[in-house]
C-alpha cells in the first residue's frame, strides 16, 4: 500500500493545512481530515500492533467501527487512550501514539507471540493459567496484561471539565445520512422539534463519500442544501460530534457530544464532552450500514481495508490507499468502489469476484481492469506492508503485485441501538444478514440501517416515515421529495463467510485476533452457542465489541454446525454502541459538586469561634473548637466537657430533623407512629419518643412537642432525618389515610441551639422576656418566647448533657446574631462554644443514646427503654412484633456501661466482649462496645456496650477484646450511667 | 426500570426523583392478627416476574406515595396513580 | 438587643458580578415565604381564598400544599394574614427563613437549565406561572416559570449554597451573572 493525496477530490480544506506528531514524527493533514486520513495520506500504513500476536496492522476501516488503527491521543493529563484514528478529528498540534509495541511499532518485541501462535489458540489462556491458583495473581495476570495490552490510563487527575444536559423532542433522528436528512427536512417543514444527531464532525453521512449526483447536484452539495434549510428551522437541532450511544427505557436516548475534543486548547468555560440524555416522542435510527469484510488468509495484512473504506478515504478524504488497487468482492459493492478510484486516477489491479456467476459489468472506467470471476485471496505478502496477494481459482494459484486491497463481503445494517432493551435481530434470508425486528412506536429503523440500501430508497424511505411519525404526532406533514437520483450502487451479493484454502491465518475479529479456526475449535470443545464462542475465543469481546466480526462469526459457526446463521444468532447488542469516558458519565458530579453541601445557620458563628467542621451526612457540623495552645481534638474536647459541666457552653443542634405536624387526628397519628404514649401529651410540654420499626426494632429517636391542641412539632436526629419524614409520609398516606393530620420539614427554618450547664439559665434568661425559672419553665416545658427586642423565638427545656439546658430556637437568618448575644450574655458565666465530640462525651457520661446504640438491632429494653413502650395502646408501628420471643430472650444483649479496671487503659467502640480467659470466637462473644470515650469528669476511659444479659451482671468484670488493635482491657459492668447519677442537675 | 414515571400531580419525571418502597399490595394487619399475618407482612416478599404493583415515592417532587403499576420483564409502565387514594379507596 | 438577619447566601455572593450578563442569576434578600396545608377536601376554598386576597404568589407542590410568596409583606404579617384567610380550611407554617429564593433570567436561561432540570422547558410543555417540585442536579428544589425566559427557584436553606455554586457552574458557558437584587450588577 502506498498511500498519498489525490489532487483534486474530497472535502478537506486544502488551504487549511494542519501540523501533527505520530509517534514523536511530525506530519501535515488538512482541516477536514481525521488522523486516519492524514496519517493515510502520509503513507504512514503501520499504525498498530493486535492484542495478542502483536501483528503488525492498519486501517480496515474509515470509521467507528476500527479494530486496529487505535491510538493513545494528547499528552500530560489530557491523554486518552484507546482513541479510533478514524474519527478523530485532525487538528493543529494533536499528538498521537502508537500502543502495544515494544521498544517500537516497527521493532515489537511481543510479535514473538505470533510465532509462538500455534500454542496460543483460543482458550489458551484457561487452559494454560489455571494452576497453581496462587500464580494467577502474582505471575500471569501481570505478564499477560503487559503483553496483551490496549493504551494506559493516565494517573493524573483529569483536567477536564464535563456536563449533562436533558433534552426532550417529538423526533430524534440518529444520523445524518440522506435517510436522516429526508426525514429530518420532512419532519422539521411540519414543525416538529427534531434532533438530528450524527456521530460525525460533519453531517452527511454517507453522502459525504457518495459519487454519484442527486438531482444537478453532488451528493454531498445535495447534503450542503438541505443542512442549510434545516439550519433556518427553529425547531431543529443538529447536532454534529454526537454519538448516541444507548436507547433506554420510555425512549430515553444516552448520547454524548464532543464539544472540545478536536481543540488543542479547550476553552475553560465549555465541557470537552457533554452527555446528553434526550427524552424522545419517537425516534428514527438512520445509522447506516457497515460494509463486512472477508475472511481470507493474511486478510490482516496493512493495505487490507473494507472496499468502502478504501472508497471513504479516496472519495471524502482525497486520500488514495495504494497506487495499483485489488478488489475481493463477493457482490456488486465493489466495481464500485473500483470505478471510483479508477475515475481518479488509482490504479486498479484487478477484481476478484467470488462468484463464479458474477454479472458481468461494462463499466467505461475499468475496461482495461482484470477481472477474475469464481476466485479468493488465500494469502496476501509484504511483511508490514502489503505487495502481493495469493489468489486460487479452480486448484490453481496466482500471485498478484499490489500494494491495497479492498474487501467487500456484503452489508449489515448498523441496528445496535433497537436491539439493546431485549429484542433479539432476526435474520434476513433476503439482505443474508440480521435486521432488527419490530421493537414498537416509539423507534422505527430507516434507509441503509433497515437495509434499503440504494441512496434513492433511503432518501424515500426517510421521509416517508418522518411523514408517518409526524401525522401520529397531529402535525400535517408532506413526505420531503428529493431529486432523482444519478447512477445507484447495486448492492447484492452473494454470502461468502469464510474463504477456502487459507495459507495464512484468516482474521474474523481483528482486534482480539480471532481467527477462523478459533470459532472452530470452541465448537469441537462444546461452545458452539453464539454466546459461549464469544466468551471462549474472545471474539467480538474488543473495545469494537465485534462490529466488524459479529455476523461474520455468526456465519462461520452456522457453516459448521451446517445451519443457517438464523439458528446462531448474534451475540447481545448492549450500552454503549461505541466507548464513553468515565469524565462524560460523571458530567459536573465530581469534587465539590459530587455532592451537596447543607450548611447550618450557625455555620458563620462556629467559624468565627474557630470551628473545625466534621462531615456528618451531607451537613458540615461544627466538631471541636480548638483554642490557642491546643493541639488535639481531645484537648479541645475535655474542656469544653467539663466548662459545660461547671459553667455553660453553646451548642448548634440545628442539623436535628424539625417536622410541624397538624391536624385533628395528630395526636392519635404520633400516638401510632412511637411507641410510647403521646395522644396526652399536655399543650407547651415536650416528652422524648422513640420510634420503633414494624419489626420491633429501634428506629429513631427524637422529641414531640405540643404547642396546641391539633399542633405538635416533632424533632429527629440528623442522619434520619430525612427517613423519618418518608416514613411519616408512608403512615399517613398509605398506613391511616383516614387520619386528618399533614405536616412538613421545617428543618431550615430554624436555628437551633443548646445551652447547658449550671448557668444556662442565667445566659438564657438574659435574652429573653418571658421567666423562664425553673417554675415558671420546668423541666421539659416548651413554648414560644420573645427575645429581648422582640424577636420570637422557640424555647424547649430539654437536654442531652444531664446538665440544666434549654434548647432555642430562632428564625435561621437570625441564628448567627442570637448566638453571638448568647456568647456576649455567658461571658461573665464563663460560656464557651462546644461541638459535636463534646456533645458526644456529655451524653456518654449520662447513658444517653445516640445511633451508636440504636444500630437496627437493639430493641427499647435492650437499650433500658422496655418501660416507655406502652402495654396500653391498641396499636403503634412495631408493636405486634416487639412480643416476639426472639426480641423478649433474657440472654439478649442488654446495655451496660463499663469502665476500665486499670484507669489508663483504652476502651474503644467496635470491641467485642468476651469472658475472662475465654478464647475469642464467636460462640464466646459475650456483646460488643457500641460508644467509647474519655470522660474528663471521671479522668479515665468508659465506654456503653451491649452485653449478654447485661443488666444482670453490673459489679462483673468482662475483657474488651480489640481485633484491630490487637489490645485487651479488663472492664467492669456498670450501670450505663457514669456522672450525676442521680440526676440532680437536670431538673433544678 | 422506567426512565420516565409520569406522576399525577407533577408530571413526566426521570427516575431519580422518586424512591422505590416496595410491594404496594400489602396490607397492614390489624393488631390483633395471627403471627403468621404479621410475619407475611413484615418479613415475606415475592419477586414477580411480569406485572407488579409498588409504591414509589416522588421524593424531589410532590412526596406522594404511588402505586406504580409495572413489568419487571420488558420495564413497561402500565398505571401510576396516588397511593392514598388506592388506600382509601381500599383497593390495594 | 436588636438581631440582625444574615442571608444564607451573604457570604457567598457579597456584592456579585461587577458586569451583569445577558443572562443573570438575581437573589432577592427578602421574600416572605410560607408553606400552606389545604385541611381534607377544602383544596378548592384554599385556591379561592388565594385569588381573593390578589396579591400572592402560589407555588404548586402537592395536592392540597403549596408555597406562598410576597416580595411586599414580612414573614410573620403573611403568616398572621393567611392563617386568618384560611382559618379552619388550612394550616399555615412560616417558612421565610428556611427557604431561599434564585431568580435565573435571559435568552440562554433554559439551556443553562437543562443541564439540571429534567422537565421539558419548552414553553408549551411548561407554560409561564407554571410551578412543580423537582430534582435540579441533586437537590430538591420548587421550580417556577415566572417569564418566558425566567425562572425562580425556591430551595432550602441550608442547600442554597451547593445550588448557587451549582447554577454558576452550569451557567459558565453564557457567562451567567449573579448578585443579590438591587446588587452592583443591578440595573434596577
Amino acid at each position: 500500500m502506498t498511500g498519498y493525496r489525490l489532487p483534486n477530490s474530497g472535502l478537506v480544506d486544502r488551504a487549511a493545512t494542519l501540523e501533527f506528531r505520530f509517534d514523536g514524527k511530525r506530519f501535515t493533514g488538512h482541516a477536514g481530515d481525521t488522523l486516519a486520513s492524514a496519517l493515510l495520506a502520509n503513507d504512514q500504513l503501520l499504525l498498530a500492533r493486535s492484542f495478542k500476536y502483536h501483528r503488525p496492522r492498519g486501517l480496515v476501516t474509515a470509521g467507528v467501527s476500527e479494530p486496529n488503527a487505535l491510538m493513545t491521543i494528547g499528552s500530560g493529563a489530557r491523554t486518552d487512550a484507546n482513541t479510533r484514528a478514524t474519527v478523530a478529528e485532525l487538528y493543529a498540534g494533536l499528538e498521537a501514539r502508537s500502543q502495544n509495541n515494544w521498544p517500537s511499532l516497527k521493532h515489537d518485541v511481543g510479535a514473538l507471540n505470533n510465532l509462538l501462535s500455534p500454542f496460543l489458540s483460543a482458550g489458551f489462556y484457561y487452559k494454560t493459567f489455571m494452576w497453581p491458583a496462587a500464580f494467577w495473581e502474582k505471575l500471569y495476570e501481570p505478564l499477560i496484561r503487559r503483553a496483551a495490552g490496549l493504551g494506559r490510563a493516565v494517573l493524573e487527575s483529569d483536567p477536564e471539565s464535563y456536563e449533562k444536559c436533558w433534552t426532550h423532542c417529538d423526533l430524534l433522528i440518529v444520523g445524518s445520512g440522506p435517510a436522516g436528512l429526508s426525514a429530518a427536512l420532512t419532519a422539521g417543514r411540519a414543525g416538529l422539534r427534531v434532533v438530528l444527531a450524527e456521530q460525525d464532525f460533519r453531517l452527511g453521512g454517507a453522502l459525504l463519500s457518495e459519487t454519484t449526483t442527486i438531482g444537478e447536484q453532488t451528493a454531498p452539495a445535495f447534503a450542503e442544501t438541505v443542512l442549510s434549510e434545516l439550519g433556518t428551522l427553529p425547531n431543529v437541532t443538529l447536532m454534529p460530534r454526537t454519538t448516541v450511544f444507548g436507547w433506554y427505557d420510555d425512549n430515553v436516548f444516552g448520547a454524548v457530544e464532543r464539544v472540545q475534543k478536536h481543540v488543542a486548547q479547550p476553552l475553560a468555560k465549555l465541557p470537552v464532552e457533554r452527555l446528553w440524555r434526550i427524552a424522545a416522542k419517537r425516534a428514527l435510527l438512520a445509522t447506516g450500514a457497515e460494509e463486512r469484510p472477508l475472511v481470507f488468509g493474511g486478510n490482516d495484512r496493512p493495505g487490507v481495508m473494507t472496499a468502502s473504506a478504501i472508497g471513504t478515504y479516496a472519495n471524502r478524504f482525497g486520500v488514495a490507499a495504494g497506487k495499483s488497487v485489488a478488489i475481493f468482492t463477493n457482490g456488486n459493492a465493489g466495481y464500485r468502489t473500483a470505478e471510483d478510484l479508477a475515475r481518479q486516477g488509482v490504479g486498479i489491479t484487478a477484481i476478484i469476484d467470488t462468484r463464479a456467476d458474477a454479472p458481468s459489468r461494462s463499466a467505461e472506467a475499468l475496461k482495461d481492469v482484470r477481472i477474475i470471476k469464481g476466485a479468493g485471496i488465500i494469502d496476501t505478502m509484504g511483511g508490514q506492508r502489503l505487495n502481493k496477494l495469493v489468489f486460487e481459482r479452480s486448484g490453481y494459484e496466482e500471485v498478484i503485485a499490489c500494494d491495497a486491497i479492498g474487501m467487500s463481503g456484503g452489508f449489515n445494517p448498523v441496528i445496535h441501538l433497537a436491539c439493546q432493551r431485549g429484542a433479539r435481530p432476526v435474520w434476513s434470508v433476503e439482505l443474508d444478514t440480521f435486521v432488527a425486528p419490530d421493537v414498537g412506536g416509539g423507534l422505527s429503523i430507516v434507509g441503509a440501517a433497515a437495509g434499503r440500501y440504494s441512496l434513492s430508497a433511503c432518501l424515500a424511505d426517510g421521509a416517508e416515515k418522518a411523514a408517518t411519525i409526524a401525522a401520529d404526532l397531529g402535525f400535517a406533514a408532506t413526505s420531503y421529495e428529493a431529486p432523482a437520483v444519478g447512477e445507484e450502487v447495486d448492492p447484492s451479493f452473494t454470502a461468502l463467510w469464510y474463504v477456502p484454502g487459507a495459507k495464512s491465518k484468516a482474521f474474523v475479529d481483528f482486534q482480539n485476533d480471532v481467527q477462523a479456526r478459533d470459532l472452530g475449535l470452541a465448537l469441537r470443545e462444546g461452545f458452539g452457542h453464539v454466546e459461549h464462542a464469544k466468551r471462549y475465543t474472545t471474539n467480538g469481546m474488543a473495545t469494537d465489541q465485534g462490529k466488524l466480526s459479529g455476523v461474520n462469526a455468526a456465519g462461520i459457526l452456522a457453516g459448521m454446525r451446517g445451519v443457517s446463521p438464523a439458528e446462531v444468532g448474534i451475540t447481545t447488542f448492549r450500552p454503549f454502541y461505541t466507548p464513553v469516558s468515565f469524565g462524560a458519565l460523571a458530567g459536573t458530579a465530581r469534587d465539590m459538586h459530587a455532592a451537596p453541601k447543607r450548611v447550618s445557620p450557625l455555620h458563620g458563628w462556629a467559624e468565627r469561634n474557630g470551628a473545625v467542621f466534621v462531615e456528618a451526612g451531607l451537613w458540615y457540623r461544627s466538631s471541636w473548637f480548638p483554642r490557642e495552645g491546643e493541639k488535639t481534638w481531645r484537648q479541645a474536647t475535655d474542656r469544653e466537657v467539663l466548662n459545660v459541666r461547671e459553667n455553660v457552653g453553646l451548642c448548634d443542634v440545628s442539623t436535628l430533623g424539625k417536622i410541624e405536624v397538624f391536624g385533628s387526628d395528630a395526636a392519635e397519628f404520633l400516638n401510632r407512629l412511637y411507641c410510647n404514649p403521646m395522644a396526652k401529651l399536655p399543650i407547651g410540654k415536650a416528652r422524648y419518643g422513640l420510634m420503633l420499626r414494624e419489626d420491633g426494632i429501634v428506629y429513631d429517636d427524637g422529641t414531640v412537642s405540643r404547642f396546641g391542641e391539633n399542633h405538635f412539632f416533632v424533632t429527629t436526629t440528623t442522619g434520619l432525618a430525612a427517613g423519618v419524614l418518608s416514613h411519616m409520609e408512608y403512615c399517613a398516606q398509605i398506613l391511616w389515610p383516614e387520619l386528618d393530620v399533614r405536616f412538613t420539614s421545617v428543618t431550615d427554618q430554624w436555628a437551633q441551639m443548646s445551652i447547658a450547664g449550671p448557668k444556662a439559665r442565667d445566659v438564657v434568661q438574659a435574652l429573653v422576656e418571658d421567666d423562664i425559672s425553673n417554675k415558671a419553665f420546668p423541666y421539659l416545658s416548651a413554648g414560644v418566647v420573645t427575645l429581648k427586642g422582640g424577636l420570637k423565638a422557640r424555647l424547649f427545656r430539654i437536654s442531652f448533657s444531664g446538665e440544666l439546658a434549654f434548647e432555642l430556637a430562632v428564625p435561621a437568618s437570625f441564628g448567627e446574631s442570637v448566638a453571638d448575644a448568647v456568647m456576649e450574655a455567658g461571658r461573665a458565666h464563663g460560656i464557651c462554644a462546644y461541638g459535636l465530640e463534646a456533645l458526644n462525651v456529655l451524653r456518654l457520661e449520662k447513658g444517653y443514646v445516640t445511633h451508636a446504640e440504636f444500630d437496627g438491632r437493639v430493641t427499647p429494653d435492650d437499650a433500658g427503654f422496655g418501660r416507655m413502650v406502652s402495654a396500653q395502646k391498641l396499636d403503634f408501628i412495631g408493636k405486634r412484633l416487639s412480643t416476639r420471643y426472639g426480641l423478649t430472650a433474657a440472654d439478649r444483649m442488654q446495655m451496660v456501661g463499663l469502665k476500665p479496671v486499670e484507669k489508663d487503659k483504652t476502651i474503644r467502640a467496635g470491641a467485642h466482649l468476651l469472658k475472662e480467659g475465654a478464647k475469642p470466637s464467636t460462640i464466646n462473644d459475650q456483646g460488643y462496645v457500641s460508644s467509647a470515650s474519655f470522660s474528663p469528669v471521671l479522668d479515665h476511659d468508659i465506654a456503653l456496650a451491649f452485653l449478654k444479659s447485661g443488666r444482670e451482671r453490673y459489679g462483673e468484670r468482662i475483657v474488651v477484646w480489640d481485633r484491630l488493635k490487637n489490645e485487651e482491657t479488663v472492664a467492669e459492668v456498670c450501670e450505663p450511667v457514669f456522672v450525676d447519677t442521680q440526676s440532680t442537675k437536670l431538673k433544678v | 426500570m422506567a426512565s420516565l414515571i409520569h406522576c399525577p400531580h407533577c408530571g413526566i419525571r426521570p427516575k431519580e426523583e422518586f424512591t422505590v418502597r416496595g410491594d404496594a399490595s400489602l396490607v397492614r394487619p390489624e393488631p390483633d392478627a395471627s403471627d403468621e399475618a404479621w410475619h407475611e407482612y413484615v418479613h415475606i416478599r415475592a419477586n414477580p416476574r411480569g406485572r407488579t404493583r409498588e409504591h414509589w415515592q416522588h421524593l424531589y417532587g410532590c412526596r406522594r406515595f404511588l402505586v406504580v403499576e409495572r413489568d419487571t420483564v420488558t420495564h413497561e409502565v402500565y398505571s401510576v396513580t396516588d397511593g392514598a387514594a388506592a388506600a382509601r379507596g381500599g383497593s390495594r | 438587643m436588636l438581631f440582625q438577619s444574615r442571608h444564607p447566601l451573604e457570604s457567598k455572593i457579597g456584592s456579585g458580578s461587577s458586569i451583569r450578563a445577558v443572562d443573570h442569576l438575581e437573589i432577592p434578600r427578602s421574600v416572605a415565604i410560607a408553606t400552606v396545608l389545604s385541611h381534607p377536601d377544602e383544596t378548592a376554598a384554599v385556591v379561592a381564598g388565594f385569588a381573593a386576597a390578589g396579591d400572592l404568589v402560589m407555588r404548586n407542590v402537592a395536592p392540597g400544599e403549596w408555597l406562598v410568596l410576597s416580595h411586599i409583606e414580612r414573614s410573620d404579617s403573611l403568616e398572621r394574614r393567611l392563617s386568618g384567610l384560611l382559618t379552619d380550611i388550612a394550616d399555615v407554617v412560616d417558612q421565610s427563613e428556611g427557604r431561599v429564593l434564585l431568580r435565573l433570567s435571559g435568552p440562554n436561561v433554559r439551556r443553562i437549565l437543562a443541564k439540571g432540570v429534567a422537565i421539558d422547558l419548552d414553553p408549551s410543555a411548561f407554560a409561564i406561572g407554571q410551578s412543580v417540585n423537582l430534582r435540579c442536579g441533586h437537590i430538591a428544589v420548587n421550580f417556577a416559570r415566572s417569564g418566558e425566559n425566567e425562572f425562580e427557584l425556591v430551595v432550602m436553606r441550608s442547600f442554597a449554597e451547593s445550588l448557587l455554586e451549582d447554577l454558576l457552574l452550569m451557567g459558565r458557558e453564557f457567562d451567567l451573572s449573579y448578585g443579590f437584587s438591587g446588587g452592583l450588577a443591578d440595573p434596577d
